[in-house]
């Protein structure tokens, strides 16, 4: 078993899927609390739509990727401050629409491109040294603004209107927030791909939410299962040869169930017993 | 009750075609209890975000502390205390009393710091102020509402806050609970030298802690003791002629339904 980790596409791989982990359960945190979890669908997709314009004209597809997220979750931010539409109607739009976009995109190119479809369905093996290193870089920039804005952002998740009372920059923090959603996305787009990128934000902080009663709690355990279940995917991905993507999400998938099903916060049997009037 | 510490000169908040409070002028004095009634929509909330400087006037001016409210500096909106209107929390959202409480500390602390083993001490005395010392490690979801309440306050306590504005602190908890926060509220008030501004559709139980009503219906009708605000000429004003005010002071408001 240990053999395997000589190999630098495995030293890589681990490597990437800690990193990735991290950063997806941290941010997932703040999506679940704050109920953004659409927001960061949409942000998926339209990131991808960016990769492909990148591939279609020939620049730099992490640039573009990145371009197209801050995009759309700087204008479905404005949508929401403004109040002028609601929060799903806007996103369906954008999701639906970046799609649309990256298939036209696809379309305009000359045959089949196997690197583009890595980044709509993902593959944490086939990381490259250069890949690593803007994992690294970026991925270490989102995780110490988090840091240096953990308590604020805490408290915007909590309760937004409160803190923009007491003097706490609300508004600003919730766009840096959205943008670092933004940002962990694109990070995780070419390991994990734009279709499943979603599922690592939210299951990690979700299986969390089952199973914690503090927000610091929720932050610990949100971490441990997120960083589990990319490592153990990504080898069940080697191992078994099936998709690392999909070993990834069904396996974190699975943990989820599992802690809903031994909850602390589901006190309700799962299958109610029927009163007997007496 | 020496100076001033709250001024709306003509003040008027809203947008043009839908003004929701007209031309209000009105002067609090430090230490004083103020309660703010009148009608659903008649600008009670709107009254407290503005002195929050979360909506600047269209014309005249407001200030608090010697400052124009929309221009607060974070410093200064940290000695507003502030309770919002506010659904019970979610009895699975993942948050501590404790952890709630801190939260008021966090404009204090300021940005890209940590929460000092002081600042620490004063959310566990701001738990203590209100009573609730032994639940700082409770899950907050699971707590009643007068309880949920009673953390909220704590936490606007935890400020250090030379004024609080409480928005209808009361509502949606039974009613010995009502008393019983408002009785803590007082208390509050008496201790801590607070300035305290106080919406309430509950004209009755209020009146006995208040120094001044003050009765809004976009407009500022009065802003007086209770005595001379509860009488039927004034108050019908607002409500209508559904309302009447028995010997004792007692008011009963006829066709007013709230939420």
């Amino acid at each position: 078993m240990l053999e395997i980790m000589a190999y630098g596409f495995m030293q890589r791989a681990l490597l990437a899927s800690v990193l990735i982990g991290i950063l997806c359960s941290v941010i997932g945190v703040f999506v679940v609390l704050k109920g953004l979890s659409f927001i960061g669908a949409g942000t998926a997709h339209a990131a991808f739509a960016g990769v492909a314009l990148a591939f279609l004209l020939g620049l730099n597809p992490m640039g573009m990727a990145v371009l197209f997220g801050l995009m759309t979750v700087w204008i479905t931010g404005l949508l929401v401050e403004k109040g002028r539409m609601k929060l799903d109607v806007s996103i369906g739009i954008f999701y639906t629409s970046t799609m649309a976009m990256a298939i036209l995109f696809i379309g305009f190119m000359k045959g089949y491109n196997a690197e583009l479809y890595g980044y709509l369905f993902g593959s944490i093996l086939s990381v490259t040294p250069s890949d690593l290193t803007v994992i690294a870089g970026l991925g270490l920039a989102v995780l110490v603004a988090l840091f240096l804005f953990y308590k604020e952002l805490l408290f915007i998740a909590f309760d937004q209107e409160m803190a923009e009372a007491s003097g706490i920059p609300a508004r600003s923090l919730f766009f840096l927030l959205i943008s670092l959603i933004a940002l962990t996305i694109v990070v995780s787009l070419k390991a994990v791909g734009a279709v499943l990128v979603y599922a690592m934000i939210l299951i990690p902080a979700a299986t969390a939410y089952q199973l914690t009663r503090s927000m610091k709690g929720m932050m610990i355990v949100s971490i441990l299962f997120g960083v589990f279940s990319s490592v153990a995917g990504m080898f069940l991905s080697f191992i078994m040869d099936i998709p690392s993507g999909a070993a990834i999400v069904l396996l974190a998938t699975a943990l989820f169930f599992l802690s809903v099903l031994f909850s602390p916060k589901r006190r309700k049997p799962l299958w109610p017993v029927k009163a007997h009037k007496s | 009750m020496s100076k001033p510490i709250i001024q709306f000169s003509k003040a008027s908040f809203g947008f043009p075609g839908r003004i929701a409070l007209e031309e209000i002028s009105l002067e609090i004095m430090e230490g004083e209890f103020i309660g703010i009634i009148g009608p659903n929509g008649s600008g009670k909330t709107t009254l407290l975000r503005a002195l929050l400087g979360l909506i600047p006037p269209v014309s005249g001016q407001v200030q608090i502390f010697d400052c124009a409210c929309e221009k607060l500096r974070c410093h200064h909106r940290a000695r507003i205390g502030y309770l919002p209107q506010k659904d019970r929390v979610d009895p699975d959202f993942p948050v501590t009393v404790f952890e709630a409480v801190l939260m008021g500390r966090f404009s204090s602390i300021g940005l890209l710091r940590r929460p000092s083993r002081r600042d620490n001490e004063i959310a566990r005395h701001a738990l203590d102020e209100v009573g609730m010392a032994d639940y700082a490690d409770r899950s907050l979801g699971h707590l009643s509402g007068g309880q949920q309440q009673r953390i909220f306050i704590a936490r606007a306590l935890a400020q250090q806050p030379q004024v609080l504005l409480l928005d209808e602190p009361t509502t949606g908890v039974d009613m010995p609970t009502q008393q019983t926060i408002l009785e803590l509220i007082k208390k509050l008030h008496d201790t801590l030298r607070l300035t305290i501004l106080l919406v309430t559709h509950d004209i009755n139980m209020i009146v006995p802690f208040v120094n001044r009503l003050a009765l809004l219906k976009t407009k500022l009708y009065a802003a007086a003791p209770p005595n001379e605000v509860l009488t039927k000429e004034i108050l019908s004003q607002v409500y209508g002629t559904q309302i009447m005010v028995t010997e004792k002071g007692f008011v009963i408001v006829g066709d007013y339904h709230h939420a």
